[in-house]
């Protein structure tokens, strides 16, 4: 098995997701984002799982899955919670705290 | 593939049993009225429970369930420090508003939630542990920083937090599956015996994969140029858990840190301690010189953190066993200077309307003595004054990298030290310099307006608020003037590793 590929597909996905948590604005996409980067992070697991002959590296994808599932529910939970609150839902007027 | 049945050792996980049993219990005491108001009880008892169980387990050094976790007197030493921070910010969260819109069940199981990553966390062997444990601390924290539902800071915090810390994880994790790939274990064990197998610099992938979990972990521990979030999200977050956050998650993910490089990638020391040394060395320079001419007190501990978590890299930096040990050394030390700190910080924000701005203090010398000399102490031995913990850490911090060559990085510690009396010590002056003009109600920040906190001017007299400060402020002195027990829990936890 040629394993370069799909290591080049998920270093440029892993690369997507952070230019996109650095340009966009809207904490929806930021969150989207993450969950690339994550996921970039799983298909290396199971591409090297398969190049190294044994399954912890799948196991250990299933795991991240389940982490990444929750900490889209905490994202999407804070910014239900500021819609609620009627402030802007975007990242750069967000600006009570001074970066 | 086959799976074997992993061997239970119910004696060593009892620890994380407890942890996980009391945070249901507490989270179910919410539902049932006549146990509604006892949350803060059940978790002090469920805290002590879990701090007996590790004492048990203190010097009976064991691998747990596979392999996957490890408890010895390292683990043991940073979970108590953990347990004892989130001791003090229960004490420190009663009466706190947060508390209120959050429910009191669900804010102290979410704390003990992040409690229970931290235990993880120290005992983590494996990637996956570590991985998981690393998550299970920082998820309840993205909560807890946004509990304060009417302050647009609080929220902003908690979504800020939950970025960056995010974006930590996801490079860590990246780094993770390069070392597996590198390496083919998720075992720390099985990673240092691959890495000696290859030797790092012939792998690329190996190189890759140490290099994102350094910046995955630096992200978390908040060394610079990884730090941005930390004033921020110190600032917006309700203030006991800007105490819990500074203190135990420091202490945390410090302890994998050492374990994954000291054990994982001990055989290739030479390579990455040049670039832990540098980013010590930033971090250093960074943390002191933001701190300088910051008005809020919140922001202030920040960089500070973030200074001392540069003092504190140099711990890992050595790769020694004196090196762990002033680590574990530094740690306890700035767990009682910080919570000192921040639980006069809580009084003067429940009690003036000037929020967590320096202008609080003003005057508290002569007002509240009693709130006045735990700052005062807290600021000298964060600084590193003599008769305080913090001297006595700094001193085997330097005296640790003397040994292993690395004595210009003990210089920088010294110079980092002497900048932050610039701003340690305005503190000082502030409280006991007599207010000019007598003292000033006028609320000039966000104090007056409708989404403040109400303001309890009591809060400085309350026990639950000045007991935590005198007791933390007198073991910053105790272990400064009698270092011997503290040096002796160090030295123990330090030789688990080597």
């Amino acid at each position: 098995m040629n394993i370069e590929w799909y290591i080049v597909l998920s270093s440029l996905l892993f690369a997507t997701g952070a230019i996109g948590i650095l340009i966009r604005r809207s904490p929806m996409v930021i969150l989207l984002c993450l969950e690339l980067m994550l996921n970039a992070g799983n298909l290396a697991l199971v591409a090297f799982s398969r190049m190294v002959g044994n399954q912890q590296g799948q196991v250990f994808a299933i795991v991240v899955m389940v982490v990444a599932a929750c900490e889209v529910v905490i994202g999407l939970g804070l910014i239900v919670a500021i819609f609620r609150r009627k402030l802007p839902l975007n990242v750069d007027d967000l600006r009570e705290l001074r970066g | 593939m086959n799976f074997n049945e992993p061997t239970l050792d119910y004696a060593g996980l009892s620890p994380v049993i407890a942890l996980t049993v009391g945070l249901c219990v507490v989270l179910l005491s919410a539902v049932f009225k006549p146990v509604r108001r006892s949350a803060p009880g059940l978790t002090l008892l469920v805290l002590a429970t879990a701090a007996g169980l590790l004492i048990w387990q203190w010097g009976d050094p064991k691998d747990l369930v596979s392999g996957a976790l490890r408890i010895d007197d390292l683990s043991v030493a940073i979970s108590l420090i953990a347990i004892l921070t989130a001791g003090f910010c229960v004490l420190l969260s009663i009466r706190e508003p947060a508390t209120e819109q959050a429910g009191l069940g669900e804010y102290h199981a979410l704390l003990l939630g992040s409690v229970l990553g931290m235990v993880l966390l120290a005992e983590a062997q494996n990637l996956v542990t570590f991985f998981v444990a690393i998550e299970t601390l920082s998820i309840p924290l993205y909560i807890l920083c946004a509990t304060n539902l009417r302050r647009e800071g609080s929220l902003e915090s908690g979504l800020k937090y939950l970025i960056v810390g995010s974006l930590g994880s996801a490079t860590l994790l990246y780094g993770m599956a390069f070392l597996y790939g590198g390496t083919a274990s998720t075992d720390f064990a099985g990673i240092a015996t691959g890495i000696a197998h290859k030797g790092m610099l012939d792998d690329p992938l190996i190189l890759v994969g140490i290099a994102m979990c350094a910046v995955g972990l630096a992200f978390k521990t908040s060394i610079a140029p990884f730090h941005q979030w930390t004033p921020d999200v110190y600032e917006g977050a309700p203030t006991p858990i800007t105490s819990f956050m500074a203190v135990a998650t420091k202490a945390a993910a410090f302890a994998v840190f050492v374990r994954f490089f000291d054990v994982a990638l001990g055989p290739q020391v030479d390579e990455w301690q040049p670039a832990l040394a540098v980013l010590a060395a930033v971090s250093i320079v960074v943390g002191n010189v933001g701190a300088l001419g910051q008005d809020s007190l919140k922001r202030l501990l920040g960089y500070s953190g973030i200074a001392q978590a540069g003092y504190m890299l140099g711990g890992i930096v050595v790769a020694s066993e004196s090196g762990v040990s002033a680590l574990v050394f530094y740690l306890a030390a700035y767990a009682f200077m910080n919570l000192a700190a921040f639980a006069v910080i809580i009084a003067r924000e429940r009690e003036t309307p000037f929020g967590d701005d320096i202008r609080a203090m003003r005057g508290l010398g002569a007002e509240r003595p009693l709130l006045a000399w735990p700052l005062t102490i807290s600021m000298l031995a964060l600084a590193g004054l003599p008769a305080t913990a913090g001297f006595i850490g700094k001193l085997y911090l330097i005296e640790a990298l003397v040994e292993s060559d690395y004595t210009w990085l003990g210089v920088f510690i010294a110079i980092g030290t002497m900048i932050s009396l610039g701003y340690y010590l305005r503190v000082v002056a502030t409280m006991w310099m007599r207010p000019e003009g007598g003292p000033a109600t006028t609320p000039a920040i966000a104090g007056a307006s409708p989404e403040a906190d109400p303001i309890d001017p009591e809060a400085g007299k309350r026990l639950y608020l000045v007991g935590p400060a005198l007791l933390a402020a007198a073991a910053t002195v105790f272990f400064g003037v009698i270092p011997q027990p503290l040096v002796e829990f160090a030295e123990r936890a330090g030789s688990s590793l080597f």
